[in-house]
């Protein structure tokens, strides 16, 4: 469904990518980890188009989609869900999922989705008339996850959704994903940390220093000693 | 009789000022929601705003007496200028912002650009139009008295029209999708990205309605005043002004800001003379800065 060729990325002067090459099949749940600052955020931001300079190839459904404006990008059926969550502070709840639903391929989509996002989040019905400046931050992550359902992509690059959350709430944040996964939607998700993630992935990428260091099956990365040293500290 | 004559007077006198205030105080209320606009969603300043208001009085000008359109009047003059300004704002936004957008530090690029394109107009309007000033019939003739009190019907739809299209305008920026969208790029420029929003023709209708917004203001305030092709750098103060009194992107202050600085330069032209208008206005920028620096309403950082 996805493949991203030899990518290099560059910040300006500095070279954050390197020669990345990685692969997501359709249905599947494949997660990315690695140390935090090492560039996986900016594997999902380049395939996503919000990063200007990237050299490499990336195709979707055998299209290529390097160099395309993010309009485009979204168009065709893939969402960044950013770890920050750029949400529209001064709009409310229901504004922002509406324009979620913005790009061309959502809009006729608008109810059917925003029905399944509330069957999802059933915290957000009530809080429809709410700013989204002023929610928790547990909150505010739903709402960005939301929002990115609301483009009726079917490609979902989350960037750790589970970011600062208490352990009941990532919990629940990865049992969400699972279920979204069940609805039919394929899945790149940015993580930290293994252990969190072992339920959920198909299979794993590991990077580091803007490499990919490891690429197989979750059994493999849990029995791999170079893993555990990074990731548990064993 | 409860009032003497002079007392009479004196209150008539009054009335007529507050009538100026407001009058004026439309159209600077339409020309700082457009400035706002603009800040509000690119974050930099356009300063060739002024010239735009005159742009506006020169098409209509062109309009009525070089070629003397009379098929439908003003309101043929309107639609025409309108459409003739978002083209121009559209074009020049494409042709010259757009491309410094991809540097770093654009913001400021983007504010010596204008300031540079707006002393050409200003000097391509006097090599055209000559120094001497031009003036608009008016929209419409004739006064209406109510008891002693008289208001000209110019006045009546000068205040009108700006506040009719400000309204138009707000309910289109919070009700159609396209508005929504002008917001999100306000509020968060990434996250307008990341929903698809093509931040980029945001950017350029913008620039486009904004334009629209100062050269409507332009032809109606140019029945009152003159068209003056040195006046656009004024203009561009005032606007700014009232944009920053205001508070920097805050539609609602950009329109309290206007009404309450139309009155203070009626009131102090009307006690001290007009000169005195422009310095009345400082003065309140000044305090108002000093007291609290986001403006009336602006949010902060």
């Amino acid at each position: 469904m996805l493949n991203v060729t030899n990518l290099n990325t560059y910040y300006g002067e500095s070279h954050v990518l390197r020669d990345v090459s990685v692969s997501v099949n359709q249905g599947e749940v494949v997660v990315l980890l690695g140390p935090n600052g090492h560039g996986k955020s900016t594997l999902l931001k380049s395939i996503c188009g919000l990063v200007d300079q990237t050299k490499g190839r990336i195709t979707y459904q055998n299209q290529d989609i390097n160099g395309l404006r993010t309009e485009k990008i979204v168009n065709m059926g893939i969402t960044y869900i950013a770890e920050n969550r750029e949400l529209f502070p001064y709009m409310t709840v229901l504004e922002n999922l509406k324009l979620g639903a913005y790009s061309k391929n959502a809009r006729a989509y608008e109810k059917e989705n925003l029905e399944r996002v509330f069957e999802l989040f059933p915290q957000l019905v009530d809080r429809q008339k709410q700013l989204a400046s002023t929610m928790s931050g547990g909150e505010a992550r739903m709402l960005a996850v939301a929002r990115g359902l609301m483009s009726n992509a079917d490609f979902l690059c989350m960037d750790e959704p589970s970011l600062g959350l208490q352990p009941s709430l990532r919990f629940e944040v990865f049992s969400t994903i699972k279920e979204i996964n069940q609805q039919g939607k394929t899945i790149f998700l940015v993580e930290q940390n293994i252990p969190q993630i072992t339920d959920l992935a198909d299979r794993i990428y590991v990077m580091e220093e803007g490499s990919i260091s490891f690429e197989g099956s979750k059994d493999e990365a849990l029995s791999n000693e170079h893993l555990k040293e990074i990731f548990l500290g064993m | 009789m409860i009032f003497s004559e002079d007392t009479i007077l004196l209150m008539y006198e009054i009335t007529d000022v507050i009538i100026s205030g407001l009058t004026i105080g439309s159209v600077y209320a339409l020309m700082a929601v457009g400035m706002t606009l603009v800040y509000g969603v690119t974050k930099a300043f356009n300063f060739a705003y002024g010239e735009f208001f005159n742009l506006g009085g020169y098409f209509a000008w062109i309009l009525i007496v070089g070629i003397g359109i009379e098929m439908g009047g003003y309101v043929t003059i309107f639609i025409i200028v309108i459409l003739l300004m978002l083209a121009v704002g559209y074009g020049l936004e494409k042709a010259l912002v757009s491309p410094l957008r991809k540097h770093e530090d654009w913001e400021m690029k983007v504010m010596l650009l204008t300031l540079g394109l707006g002393l050409f107009m200003s000097s391509l309007y006097m090599v055209i139009f000559g120094g001497r000033m031009k003036s608009l019939p008016p929209i419409i003739e004739g006064t209406l008295e109510i008891g002693q009190l008289v208001f000209t019907y110019q006045d009546i739809m000068i205040f009108f029209l700006s506040i009719g299209s400000i309204l138009i305008f707000g309910w289109l920026l919070n009700n159609t999708r396209i508005g929504m969208a002008v917001q999100a790029v306000a509020q968060n420029p990434e996250g307008a990205k990341i929903v698809g929003i093509p931040k980029e023709r945001i950017f350029a209708s913008t620039f486009a309605i904004s334009t629209a917004m100062v050269g409507f203001g332009g032809v109606l305030l140019s029945q009152k005043w003159f068209i003056n092709p040195m006046s656009g750098s004024s203009i561009m103060i005032k606007a700014w002004v009232v944009t920053a009194f205001g508070g920097m992107g805050s539609i609602r202050g950009g329109l309290y800001a206007a009404f309450i600085i139309g009155m203070l330069e009626s009131f102090v032209g009307w006690i001290f003379g007009l000169s005195y208008g422009i310095i009345a206005l400082f003065i309140l920028l000044l305090a108002t800065l000093t007291l609290r620096p986001q403006g009336l309403m602006g949010r902060g950082e």
